[in-house]
């Protein structure tokens, strides 16, 4: 039975939309996946003289443990995002004789063999390798690297259980926030009562010194799946677990963008989109990461003295909606594309609407950067002039991309982790160099040339001067959509 | 108002629609029947510019549909789900519908009041998305909404298809009202040819992409329809079985 579920899988693998790509993609696909995948193990193998070499101090797997929590917690966060429920197409098998216990079963098993619990692996497998190596006691690491795999398991169900409650995302995400301000609080010697790492380590120090405490995290993972089963079992009905939630639905008044004239009709209508669907808030949520960016690169004193990187960086920071979002336009639309095409809506004004919305957003991440002020005025100013760039030149190179993307999206599906080549074409990733590679030469030039400042003012300016051509920009743009409009619904009929 | 030169569309070697010429004039309520691949839906998409014509044109009160965009603001359709946008509420559709033809909300409002029957309180006040609504009740909505802002031009395909029998009925007595304006021209295709007889004027029967029959209605026409299509039946049932 197992074997026809899992050839009914394979099949559903094999014959997706997403998988019928061409090959330059999958190689691509399988570069990443060897590349994120080596990493990891690189990870796990240097783990050990990186944390030997951060806290001399202290034993390496003390420090390791004292920090596990912050991994599981992220792991936790990332699930959230990521991790697909347990979906196969149930509905058929369940009026054949097929035990209900088995499909459950095999459901559950599914969400094992997931890359979430494939990635510690990667990591914590070389790492107890060199621990063994360094001569620790085998029984210990064995049984510690098991306590590890056992509590990867218990997140999984818990996380299934769950089910993305938002209620336990944000106590996570408190939890997260909490831990590591006190944290940082005890490091910069604000705050001496106790040291988290430490307190939340003697958990993990416990399952490394009491090594037959593993017993714990696998009787909890084998409790959480029974309860998962248990679940499932009493609500495998098509109106029950089975079938979609229909919650009642909360509407806001959104008539005060009635400001923005003929274009409110649409800005409102972005706006629901975003917040009432799936995918496009899992892009809303990510692009929030990119403000980070910038940080990555301005703690590292060396790339203080590579201000091209820094350029890259500063773009970033504000492009993260920009990118991300952008990128899909009109794939957004894709599920009525047919309907805007027919209904009373000029090509014009549908464009414009989706460039405000972008430029929106990028002044929004400008405003949420003002702490970048912290790291000096400079790179501040920096982030400025690749917002100007990112308003006017990149919001137009992003929807230029647009028209050549014709990749149906399911708005209220999440993208699946790295199963995802929606938007992963050959021609995306051409459209994506300009908009990473040209600020870095307008402001890497004028650099060279006349310092810093001339730089920032080069970047800063190419984006107004992209302001003052924009209907040129938009009339261009126009023009390649409409072109493209039969394919493009046709691609999107395919939904 | 409506009228249809030498159009064909071709996939690869198959024509899956060719009409040489077909004049629709204005305030026709206009009834298309065929068998399934007939070409109906088809038709439709190139009316709508949906579809790139392989050969002639189609003109919308004198605008040619591929070449211009004018003919929007004054035809209006419902195809199938995808004219929906399924995270909006029905009354957040039809207002953002409104909006786009220059209705405001009072007009829109006093429009949907008028359809209160043919909701059956099935639409309104839900608090439901519409992409919850059951089948039936997604096509009401599209309907109603393809009425919205007086289009003079009203496209619905197959808008008898999955409505309960109330509704199919008050349907009819919709579009036969819409149909007694003289300014609103209807078209409508159907598989259910006494549904589509008791709301036409003109009835044209598609048959593999080409016009077989193009009839005034009279007392005899749903019989001629009847006849056409269990002769056709045979045919095609001998044809493969050889």
């Amino acid at each position: 039975m197992i074997r026809t579920f899992l050839s009914l899988q394979w099949k559903e693998f094999k014959r997706s939309a997403s998988f019928q790509k061409g090959i330059a993609i999958k190689i691509l696909l399988i570069f990443a996946a060897l590349y994120f995948g080596s990493f990891a193990i690189l990870l796990g193998a240097f783990l050990f003289k990186i944390l030997s070499e951060f806290f001399p101090e202290q034993d390496p797997i003390t420090t390791a443990n004292n920090y596990l929590i912050f991994w599981f917690l992220f792991d936790l966060v990332f699930r959230y995002f990521m991790q697909q429920m347990p979906v196969m197409n149930v509905k058929p098998l369940m009026i054949i004789p097929i035990k209900q216990k088995t499909i459950i079963h095999f459901l559950l098993g599914k969400t094992m063999v997931s890359f979430f619990n494939f990635l510690p692996l990667f990591i914590f497998i070389p790492f107890s390798i060199v621990l063994l190596v360094q001569g620790y006691s085998p029984v210990n690491v064995i049984l510690w690297f098991l306590a590890i795999v056992a509590i990867t398991y218990v997140l999984n169900f818990t996380n299934i259980l769950a089910n993305k409650s938002n209620t336990v995302f944000y106590i996570v995400l408190s939890v997260i926030a909490v831990l590591a301000g006190l944290e940082y609080l005890y490091i910069n010697e604000y705050f001496d009562a106790f040291k988290v790492s430490e307190i939340c380590g003697m958990v993990f120090n416990a399952l490394y010194n009491y090594p037959f405490l593993v017993l714990i995290p696998i009787v909890l993972a084998a409790f959480l799946y029974y309860l998962n089963f248990d679940y499932l079992n009493k609500r495998f009905y098509l109106d029950d677990a089975i079938s979609k939630k229909v919650k009642e639905v909360t509407t806001t008044d959104l008539s005060w963008m009635n400001r923005f004239g003929k274009l409110a009709t649409f800005l409102k209508n972005d706006v629901r989109m975003i917040w009432r669907n799936k995918r496009p808030k899992q892009v809303l949520f990510m692009s929030g990461f990119f403000l980070f960016y910038g940080v990555i690169f301005f703690v590292q004193k060396q790339y203080n003295d590579m201000p091209g990187f820094l350029a890259f960086a500063s773009i970033f920071v504000t492009a993260g909606f920009l990118f991300s979002f952008g990128q899909l336009v009109p794939s957004w639309d894709s599920e009525y594309y047919k309907m805007l095409m027919s209904q009373n809506i000029p090509y014009r004004k549908y464009l414009e609407s989706k460039w405000y919305l972008m430029v929106l957003a990028v002044f929004i991440s400008f405003l949420l950067s003002t702490p970048y002020i912290y790291f000096g005025w400079d790179k501040y100013a920096m982030i400025a002039a690749g917002a100007s760039f990112n308003i006017g030149i990149n919001s137009f190179v992003t929807l230029f991309g647009g028209a050549l993307n014709r990749v149906p999206v399911k708005l209220n599906e999440k993208a699946k982790a790295f199963s995802n080549t929606q938007g992963f074409n050959p021609t995306q990733l051409l459209i994506a160099l300009p908009k990473m590679l040209l600020p870095v030469i307008i402001f890497y030039i004028p650099y060279l040339i006349a310092g810093l400042n001339a730089g920032i003012i080069s970047l800063a300016l190419s984006g107004v001067v992209g302001l003052l051509f924009r209907n040129f920009f938009l009339k261009k743009i126009e023009q390649v959509y409409q072109k493209g409009k039969y394919k493009t619904i046709e691609a999107f009929g395919e939904n | 108002m409506i009228t249809i030169d030498n159009i064909s569309k071709t996939y690869g070697q198959n024509t899956v629609l060719k009409i040489d010429y077909l004049k629709i004039p204005k305030g026709q309520s206009f009834g298309l029947v065929g068998n399934n691949g007939a070409g109906k839906t088809t038709l439709f998409s190139l009316l709508l510019d949906l579809i790139q014509p392989t050969t002639g044109h189609i003109k919308n009160n004198g605008i040619k549909v591929h070449e211009s965009e004018k003919w929007k603001p004054f035809t209006s359709s419902f195809i199938d789900e995808s004219f929906l946008i399924g995270y909006l509420t029905p009354e957040e559709y039809f207002y953002f519908i409104g909006e786009l033809r220059n209705q405001n909300k009072a007009d829109v409002d006093a429009l949907l009041a008028k359809f209160e029957d043919f909701f059956h309180g099935e639409i309104l006040n839900q608090k439901k998305y519409l992409r919850d609504l059951s089948k039936g009740n997604q096509k009401k909505a599209g309907i109603v909404a393809s009425f919205i802002g007086n289009p003079d031009v009203i496209i619905l395909d197959e808008p008898f298809a999955n409505l309960d029998p109330t509704t199919q009925i008050r349907l009819k007595g919709i579009i036969k009202k819409l149909a007694e304006d003289s300014n609103t021209t209807v078209l409508v295709s159907s598989h259910d040819l006494m549904h589509v007889t008791e709301v036409s004027d003109r009835i044209v029967v598609l048959n593999k992409g080409e016009v077989v029959k193009d009839i005034v209605k009279s007392a005899e026409t749903l019989k001629e329809l009847e006849m056409f299509f269990a002769g056709t039946d045979v045919e095609v049932q001998i044809s493969e079985e050889e």
